[in-house]
């Protein structure tokens, strides 16, 4: 029973990531009708940035020199390092937007996927070049140490869980009330529904779909500093929680944000609980369920379990 | 300015000639060593030329194919010497084995629209190598396996193939050459019309007749099945696979070959290989940066905007700047990088829509 509880709480706080970095994507869907393949990437450099805003000067990290020199104050508090990422990956964001996929816009599908995977080949290569291939640790915000947890029902709670958990939470709420009740949150949905009336309606449409961008690339490095402790922080960090969030996006369906969180909770206890009760699989295979499920919904729900049907005509 | 055609079986005929030659001059000049690290990637034209068939004629976007190559690498060890098939028949094969892993992989996101099938690819290309570490009795688990069973070239080989190194490498060359043959003729044949209709309107296509899932997953079977055959033929050449091979950089890095040579035409697979070889090739002489991938990420974004056919577009442009002839409209039409083939003389109504029935 403890085992039980202690395999929820981990597949709760890998869901909760995977959840954040689904809805990055699922707003960049909605807002410009992309799949950003480069999301998890852009997140991966914005975790090095607060990688360098807590280790100014360190000898063996290529640019934490520079750091020391122009920015003040550094090495930066956690929480405050972590919101210099966020700004990081706002501004990474709004860059990509302007520079790569505005001037995309009439292009056809397949050149915006093309442009987004070459981003991805592209920032991999340059946070391999910068900061090569070997992992750094990522401090936690939260308290990490070994007694920093709250025993539950003979489970162990640890405290960093609860500070992820209630830190998306909260930006999640935000995010939904921002949504649904704010005039940004109009646009968005006027923008998405139909591009040409909402335009002819005087919603900025440009402006919209920036903002959609930037909130994607926040939350993306909110995701990549949060989970970095976890895990180890690498170049390679992000592609298999991009595989989670992506499966996560598709079975809550690609345009619904709580159903990405859906998903990403499905996901993620997915991952702990079925290595831990079917035999033969083990924590290492702990992808294969996920791109399990992300089939199954595929076909029996094409549009996921929360998305929009559409109908196709000529 | 009307260009005189070639017909196709002259070109074969000449393409043959120059590729028999040029193999000829590698296997005399080139030293054994590097002729089989060079061959291993030449023979990714293979996968290269899947991803062609797979985005360019039927607008799948497949980011797994790495994963098909790892299939056909580990299938021909298996059958090599688990089963003591002979190399020359495990080829192809493990090219089969490869395009039925790529129809299981397909059918369940084929049915959708096309960028759910770019998704799947990739969750398959990132557990792909997972996977492989899980079974080490076929794949050697972590340190990979090598394999025993050789091909030694024939008594009757004249030089320079009568080196098992050189022989090796002209049978990697016939093979690429009979992948081609057999992708060009399907091309230009009725399934190819099929595929071509599917990518620039799925649902008009099916309005005609076109069996939409059968087609599709066809063609990325079959496109699977070029990727297996270069495994097949990387291990043929060096006798040992083993998961970290086949990663999902592996599959970025076909997809990228293909858009960067040009996924529009079956000479863009040639010129994305060639890329694959001369840019590590050029970074390692000039001593520039330390993995060439990033040259390749970058070309994928700014091919985009200048030219969307690849650089077989860009050749194409300025070799008729140099000409100066008009710049041909028909060739591409800005934004969209699915073009620059001729416009098919079958495209009228009543022709296209009996051919796609079948009836001649």
């Amino acid at each position: 029973m403890d085992l039980f509880l202690q395999r929820i709480f981990d597949g709760l706080f890998n869901g909760a990531i995977y959840a954040s970095l689904a809805v990055a994507i699922v707003i960049t869907f909605r807002t410009t009708g992309i799949l950003n393949f480069a999301q998890g990437e852009l997140a991966v450099f914005s975790a090095y940035i607060a990688l360098l805003l807590l280790n100014p000067g360190a000898r063996t990290l290529r640019g934490s020199g520079l750091v020391a020199d122009y920015i003040p104050g550094t090495p930066w508090p956690v929480p405050l390092a972590i919101a210099g990422a966020v700004a990081a990956g706002a501004a990474a964001g709004a860059l990509v937007e302007r520079v790569v996929i505005r001037p995309l816009a009439r292009a056809s599908d397949l050149s915006i996927v093309n442009v987004t995977i070459g981003l991805l080949i592209l920032v991999n290569a340059v946070v391999v070049e910068i900061w090569g291939v070997r992992g750094y640790l990522l401090d936690s915000p939260f308290p990490t140490g070994a007694d920093d947890y709250v025993p539950v029902g003979g489970a162990r709670l640890r405290l960093e869980t609860i500070g992820v958990w209630a830190t998306l939470l909260v930006v999640l709420t935000v995010l939904a009330i921002v949504l649904r009740h704010t005039r940004l949150g109009l646009a968005f949905r006027a923008a998405t529904t139909n591009p040409e009336s909402a335009e002819l309606c005087g919603i900025p449409l440009s402006r919209t779909r920036l903002a959609g961008w930037i909130i994607a690339g926040a939350l993306g490095a909110l995701s990549a500093t949060l989970v970095a402790h976890s895990v180890v922080l690498d170049p390679f960090m992000m592609i298999r929680l991009l595989i989670f969030s992506f499966a996560a996006a598709t079975i809550g369906g690609l345009d619904s944000p709580g159903g990405a969180v859906v998903g990403g909770m499905i996901i993620g206890l997915t991952q702990s609980l079925v290595p831990g009760y079917v035999p033969g699989i083990g924590t290492e295979v702990s992808l294969v369920p996920a791109v399990a499920a992300m089939l199954l919904v595929l076909l029996i729900r094409p549009a996921g379990l929360f998305g929009t049907r559409r109908v196709s005509r000529v | 300015m009307e260009v005189r055609r070639i017909s196709p079986t002259v070109a074969w005929l000449a393409i043959l000639a120059v590729v028999a030659v040029a193999t000829t001059f590698a296997a005399a000049v080139v030293d054994p060593i590097t002729l089989r690290s060079n061959g291993r990637i030449v023979v990714l034209v293979l996968a290269v030329l899947g991803i062609v068939l797979a985005t360019g004629q039927t607008g799948l976007v497949s980011l797994g194919h790495g994963a098909f190559v790892g299939t056909g690498a580990f299938a021909m060890a298996v059958l090599a010497d688990d089963v003591d098939v002979p190399i020359l028949l495990a080829i192809p094969l493990a090219g089969g084995i490869a395009a039925v892993f790529g129809g299981l992989v397909g059918l369940p996101a084929l049915r959708l629209r096309g960028i759910q099938l770019a998704l799947v690819t990739l969750g398959v290309a990132v557990v792909f190598p997972v996977i492989a570490r899980q079974y080490p009795k076929l794949t050697g688990g972590v340190t990979g396996r090598t394999v025993d069973a050789t091909v030694e070239p024939p008594g009757w080989m004249p030089a320079p193939f009568d080196e098992p190194g050189s022989f090796r490498f002209l049978v990697c060359v016939a093979v690429c050459l009979v992948g081609f043959w057999l992708t060009y003729n399907l091309m230009t044949s009725r399934v190819g019309r099929a595929m071509r209709a599917i990518r620039d309107n799925d649902i008009a296509a099916a309005a005609y007749g076109v069996d939409r899932t059968t087609t599709k997953v066809g063609a990325f079977a079959f496109s699977a099945g070029l990727a297996g055959v270069a495994g097949a033929l990387q291990v043929m050449l060096f006798p040992f696979a083993s998961h970290d091979q086949f990663t999902v950089f592996l599959s970025l890095r076909i997809y990228a070959a293909a858009v960067v040579g040009g996924v529009a035409s079956i000479f863009g697979a040639v010129v994305g290989v060639a890329a694959l070889v001369v840019v590590p090739a050029v970074n390692e002489a000039l001593d520039l940066l330390e993995s060439e991938t990033a040259v390749f990420g970058l070309a994928l974004v700014v091919l985009t905007f200048v030219a969307p056919g690849g650089l077989v577009e860009l050749g194409a442009r300025l070799w008729r700047r140099l000409r100066r002839e008009p710049p041909a409209g028909t060739v591409s039409s800005p934004g969209d990088g699915s073009e620059s083939e001729r416009p098919e003389r079958v495209l009228r109504p009543t022709a296209s829509a009996r051919r796609l029935r079948g009836d001649r």
